[in-house]
Parts: C-alpha cells; sequence; structure tokens
C-alpha cells in the first residue's frame, strides 16, 4: 500500500492527469487498503473506465483489462490451447510419437486477461469491464476467481496468483448483479462532477484548451444535462467537445461553432432536434453569462 | 483497531439500515470499521463515503443511506417520505372487508362437483369477482405458471454433430491419433439461450382488483430463469426484479409492496414509461428484450406521451405485449385515450382477467416472433 492518506493518492491521480471526487478518491484507497475489489457503476461517460487506467498509472502497474460482453466463455477470458501451433507440432514430430502432456504444454497455451493477471510478477491493476454484459454463468465463475485468487486449467492443474491483482469492476447496470458478487466488493456510484471540477478536468485533459472555453463548454453541457435528453453527455462527451472546439482555434462559444460541432456532445438525432435555434441560443447565452 | 465505542456506533447503524430495507450483513459491518480504521474520521465526508462505499451496494438504497446517515450522524430530524402517502393495503386486507356471505353460496353450489372442473371454474373467473378464498386458490394456479420465453441464438458454441463451424480444439486432440491428420471432423453449432423478459406492471387505483393476482403473476416470471426484470408503476416507476428474486411469494410480494409507494394511487402510463425508457432503455435493458406491459390503459395524462414512449420502446424490443384485463370482457372496446394511443406500437394485445388468460399469455411469450400484428 503505497498511500498513507487519500490526499496522497489524491495527487498521484493528478499526477495521472486524472481528478477525482473525494468519494471516487475515498472508494480507490479503501480498495486498496482493504485489498477488496472495487465495483464502479454510474452513467456512460463518466470516467469508470478512466479511472482504472489512472491508477494502474499511479500505482505504476500494469493495466490488464477484460471487456466482457454477452457469451464472453473461459476461452476468451482465462486461457485457451493454440491449436493452430499443436497442430503443427504433431506434423513436426510425424516420426517420434506426441505425447499430450507435451501438446498440452505452457507454451501452446494462449493467456487470456484472467490468467495473464494471476501469473504476472509485477502489479497489475485487473480491469474488468462492462461485467453487467457478461452471462449470469460467467459472473459465477468470476465469483470464484476473485474469491481464491486462482484458476483451474485441466491439462496443467491449479494456478494460483503470484500476487494479489487490483481489481476494478465497472457496470452500466443493463442489470442487477449477482448479491454474492457485490458482497465481495466496495461499491461507488460515480455521478456527473461538479461544474468547477469539470472545468478542472477539461483544462488538464485538453492541451491548449483556452480558459474562457473551458469554462463555457462546461457550463453549456452541465445545463444540457438538465433537459429532458434521451442520452444526457458524460465528462466524456464535455473532453470530445472541447477537444474539437480547440482544435478548430475556437476561443469562445457562439451559435454557429456550438451548431457545427454539437453532434459530438449529443448522440441521438431526436436529442440533436431538440436543441435548435432558439433553446441552442438560450443555451449559448446562459453558458456565457456565467 | 478502531475503537469499541466506533464498533457498537457502527453496528447499530448497520441495524439502523437493515430497518430501512438495506441488506446489511456482518461482512459489510467488519468493512466498515476496517475502512473507517483507515481514514480520517475527523473529516465528514471521507466517514460519509467510507460508510456508503462499505454499506451499500445497489444505487437504489443510497437515498435510503443518506437519510438514516443524516440522521445518525448529523441528528437531523428523520423525514420520512413514505409516511404521508398512504400505505400499501397489507396482503388480502382488502379482501378481508368483503363479506363472505354470498362467496359461501357459490362454494355451496360446487361441492357436488369433483374437483378438476372445480379448479376449471376458478380458472375462469375474473380475479376481480373472486372471494378471498377462491383468490387464495387462485393464487397456487398462478405460481404454477410455467411462464414460456422466446429462445435467442447465443454466440457461445457448443458440440453438435450437425453443427456447421468446425471444433479445432476437438479435431486436435483426435488427430493425436492419426499422426496429425485431421480425419475426423468435429463440428459445433450455435446453441439458444432465452431472451431477456421484462415486464411492467400498473399498480394504479383502477388495477386494484388485479394488481396482485398480475404480481404473483410477476413473480411466477421472475423464478422462470434468468434475464427476467419486474416494474411497478403507478405514478412514478419502480423496480422490483431484486424484490421478487425471493423464492417465496409471500415474502416476495412484501418486499415488493415495501418498495412500490405509490400503490392504488393515480397513473401516469406515459410518464412512467418515460421513466423507463430514460433509465433502463438507456442502458440497454429493452434491447433484444420482449416487453411485457400490464396496464388497464386508463390514463389520466397525455395520451401523446404515451404514443411517444410506446414507440421508442418497441423500437429496442424484441416484441412489445400489452396485457390488459379489461380485455377479458367481449363488449370491451379500446377506446380509453392511454390504450388506444398505445395500441398501434404494440405487437400482440391479450386478456389477463382470469388465470386462464395469465396461462395463455405464457404460451404467446413462448411463440412470440418480432413484430406481429396486433
Amino acid at each position: 500500500m503505497p498511500y498513507a492518506s487519500i490526499d496522497e493518492l489524491e495527487s498521484a491521480l493528478a499526477g495521472a492527469s486524472y481528478l477525482p471526487d473525494r468519494g471516487l478518491s475515498t472508494a480507490l484507497y479503501l480498495s486498496l487498503k482493504l485489498e477488496k475489489p472495487l465495483l464502479l457503476e454510474g452513467e456512460a461517460g463518466v470516467g469508470k473506465t478512466e479511472a482504472a487506467k489512472a491508477i494502474a498509472t499511479a500505482l505504476g502497474a500494469r493495466l490488464i483489462r477484460l471487456q466482457c460482453y454477452e457469451g464472453l466463455d473461459v476461452a476468451h477470458a482465462v486461457y485457451e490451447w493454440n491449436y493452430a501451433r499443436q497442430l503443427l507440432h504433431i506434423r513436426a514430430a510425424q516420426e517420434g510419437t506426441v505425447d499430450e502432456a507435451e501438446l498440452f504444454g505452457p507454451e501452446f497455451l494462449i493467456r487470456r486477461p484472467l490468467l495473464e493477471a494471476l501469473e504476472a510478477e509485477e502489479p497489475v491493476v485487473l480491469l474488468i469491464d462492462e461485467i453487467d454484459r457478461a452471462d449470469e454463468e460467467f459472473e459465477a465463475f468470476l465469483l470464484e476467481v476473485l474469491s481464491d485468487f486462482q484458476i483451474t486449467v485441466p491439462e496443467l492443474g491449479t494456478i494460483s496468483a503470484k500476487q494479489r491483482p487490483y481489481v476494478i469492476l465497472t457496470s452500466n447496470r443493463t442489470r442487477e448483479l449477482h448479491d454474492a458478487l457485490k458482497r465481495r466488493c466496495l461499491f461507488h456510484w460515480i455521478g456527473h462532477p461538479s461544474l468547477e471540477r469539470e472545468i478542472e478536468i477539461v483544462k488538464l485533459r485538453v492541451p491548449g484548451v483556452p480558459e474562457r472555453l473551458a469554462a463555457e463548454a462546461a457550463a453549456f453541457v452541465a445545463e444540457l444535462r438538465l433537459l429532458d435528453l434521451q442520452k444526457p453527455p458524460g465528462l466524456a462527451e464535455t473532453i470530445d467537445w472541447a477537444r474539437a472546439l480547440t482544435a478548430l482555434g475556437t476561443q469562445e462559444l457562439d451559435v454557429e461553432n456550438v451548431s457545427a460541432t454539437l453532434g459530438s456532445v449529443l448522440k441521438y438525432h431526436e436529442d440533436l432536434l431538440s436543441v435548435r435555434d432558439e433553446a441552442l441560443a438560450g443555451l449559448v447565452a446562459s453558458a456565457r453569462g456565467r | 483497531m478502531a475503537g469499541s465505542a466506533v464498533v457498537s456506533h457502527i453496528v447499530t447503524f448497520g441495524r439502523v439500515l437493515r430497518e430501512a430495507g438495506l441488506e446489511v450483513g456482518p461482512g459489510r459491518v467488519a468493512d466498515a470499521v476496517k475502512g473507517l480504521d483507515a481514514v480520517e474520521l475527523a473529516r465528514q465526508d471521507d466517514v460519509y463515503w467510507t460508510l456508503r462505499q462499505t454499506l451499500v451496494s445497489r444505487r437504489e438504497d443510497i437515498e435510503a443511506f443518506d437519510r438514516a446517515f443524516d440522521a445518525w450522524f448529523l441528528r437531523a430530524p428523520l423525514k420520512r417520505p413514505g409516511a404521508t402517502k398512504e400505505a400499501p393495503p397489507k396482503r388480502g386486507e382488502r379482501r378481508k372487508g368483503a363479506t363472505p356471505g354470498p362467496g359461501s353460496e357459490i362454494d355451496g353450489g360446487e361441492t357436488s362437483l369433483g374437483a378438476w372442473s372445480h379448479e376449471e371454474l376458478l380458472r375462469t373467473k375474473d380475479f376481480a369477482s373472486m372471494t378471498p378464498e377462491e383468490f387464495a386458490r387462485a393464487k397456487k394456479l398462478i405460481q404454477a405458471i410455467a411462464v414460456a420465453r422466446p429462445q435467442r441464438r447465443t454466440r457461445r458454441l457448443r458440440p453438435d454433430s450437425k453443427g456447421r463451424a468446425l471444433d479445432v480444439r476437438g479435431l486436435v486432440r483426435a488427430s493425436l491419433a492419426t499422426g496429425g491428420d485431421p480425419v475426423h471432423r468435429a463440428f459445433r453449432s450455435r446453441s439458444e439461450a432465452p431472451r431477456k423478459l421484462v415486464l411492467i406492471l400498473d399498480v394504479s387505483g383502477s388495477m386494484e382488483a388485479y394488481a396482485r393476482a398480475m404480481l404473483l403473476y410477476l413473480h411466477a416470471a421472475r423464478g422462470s430463469g434468468r434475464g427476467v426484470e419486474a416494474f411497478a408503476f403507478g405514478t412514478r416507476l419502480t423496480r422490483l426484479t431484486h424484490e421478487l428474486g425471493s423464492r417465496d411469494p409471500e415474502t416476495a410480494l412484501a418486499a415488493a409492496a415495501k418498495r412500490v409507494m405509490d400503490w392504488s394511487g393515480g397513473t401516469r402510463i406515459g410518464e412512467s414509461l418515460k421513466a423507463y425508457n430514460d433509465e433502463y432503455g438507456r442502458r440497454a435493458l429493452t434491447r433484444g428484450a420482449v416487453v411485457v406491459v400490464l396496464s388497464d390503459g386508463c390514463e389520466r395524462g397525455d395520451p401523446g406521451l404515451v404514443a411517444e414512449e410506446m414507440a421508442r420502446l418497441r423500437r429496442q424490443a424484441f416484441a412489445v405485449v400489452w396485457v390488459n384485463p379489461l380485455k377479458g370482457d367481449p363488449a370491451y372496446q379500446p377506446l380509453a385515450g392511454g390504450m388506444r394511443a398505445a395500441l398501434p406500437h404494440v405487437d400482440r394485445f391479450l386478456a389477463g382477467h382470469d388465470v386462464a388468460s395469465l396461462e395463455a399469455l405464457g404460451t404467446v411469450l413462448g411463440g412470440i416472433e418480432r413484430r406481429h400484428a396486433a
């Protein structure tokens, strides 16, 4: 545990270009301290995945990411045998006989993220991204891995973690996760950042953004979130947008440059239609007025 | 280690949270104590976050946690948001009020008939006209309804001699015997899994006579396997998936009734569907799912909103089914504003006024295909 306090962790994360609020830094700190996996939930684009990347950078650890999807199975999450190589090996050894034990040795094993994380010699951050998308069977399997930090490969035996990886799970809540899994984890819900923090984050993440533009863009997005939109923009959208505006040499918002670039903030056609003309002019005026 | 005063404080706080409906086991309390040991107790925000992150595991519980935290640690007056609203009727309370007189007459008339026809009669009796005894028996029938679900193809491949994808893993093993020549080929094919099922139940005043039977149906459906989500609404939407997860129907119903704040109140179908689309549809819960709305379609709000939100729902769902208990009456015409607005966006429109029609619903769900005509 390299950090003696939450403040220390916060400054390390700031060094990795990540500005968490107090709640998130407390969560990261506690999960390091209590050696428990951290489950992060929140709307899309609030920085769940970014948090894992930042803590890996801050810790000087390697980030290993397992992206979950429906139908994810052991072959894609843990290991798979390199069949093509095995076939070649059998052909090459035509003369002699091939021993099955030889064929299922470590050199024919393809390591997928979970096994890679367990076998790592150096410190690793294991990011299990969008766990809610995986099937429940896989969740149950994961629960086993997270309790013992070991995996059994039938042909090789049980492989135990050389050291406990630091685990972060994210979920978009498309379904409720199993209680047993939640019991293993600390839980943190990430909301949208405050306006001041969002301005700070934009300035940190978008090099060369004019001070005034950062403030106006963040204020504009904050206003958008109050509207009744199908997909309110997240922090990721604010950053993308500020980047686009900066690339266009924009110094401050006006109706023209906002309408030209609004597509990087609002991703639904209906949402774009609802923020037009007077509504748009009003939003620009109030974002500039502060 | 934290002082014993802190420990007993947290243990008591855990009990307060349990009373507020949170699941706080001893493991969580131990984590909270360990966590507090690691942070500055003088900083109130650090204490708040530590307790929230160790004791809460669902977003829905954050509000209740915040209230309890304020009351417990900040000595703020405990607000009870549910206190002003009418409490949900306890099990059977409403039916207890009905005089058992005329009901026993029907029972008396039926004793000569066999048990089979007894049950048959019960199956086609409108829930609204059942006596408490009949409802108690009907309950068993509803619980026993097997909820069939349509299948979808999965990405995962299973061994299948008639499959079309080559099973390379099997091939390598088989080739060992033939010196690396793939003589015996094994195949795999995609397998099938049940589709997601989303049930949205109207528990407003006008649905009162049917809501309990339908809630039982939701519980039965929830028990049919993975990927079932349940919601209830009157004026606001409540997710009941977790509450209905309990095996025992009585426990599940009690938990659900505790969660639903607006039982037997007004109806806002459009806004409730909008809340569903905004909160859950956006997170892809609807995508590829069969969505069943159980409501009489009596909307107090704007029917235009109902149409808009149903259209949104249908764009994402695999199929949309509307179950309306009023449709059990042969003379019923869907003239109510909300119902009329919703119909163009519904794939199947079914009755749900008795046990038989709920059983039929199960069959329809099992065989549903995309884009049926209503």
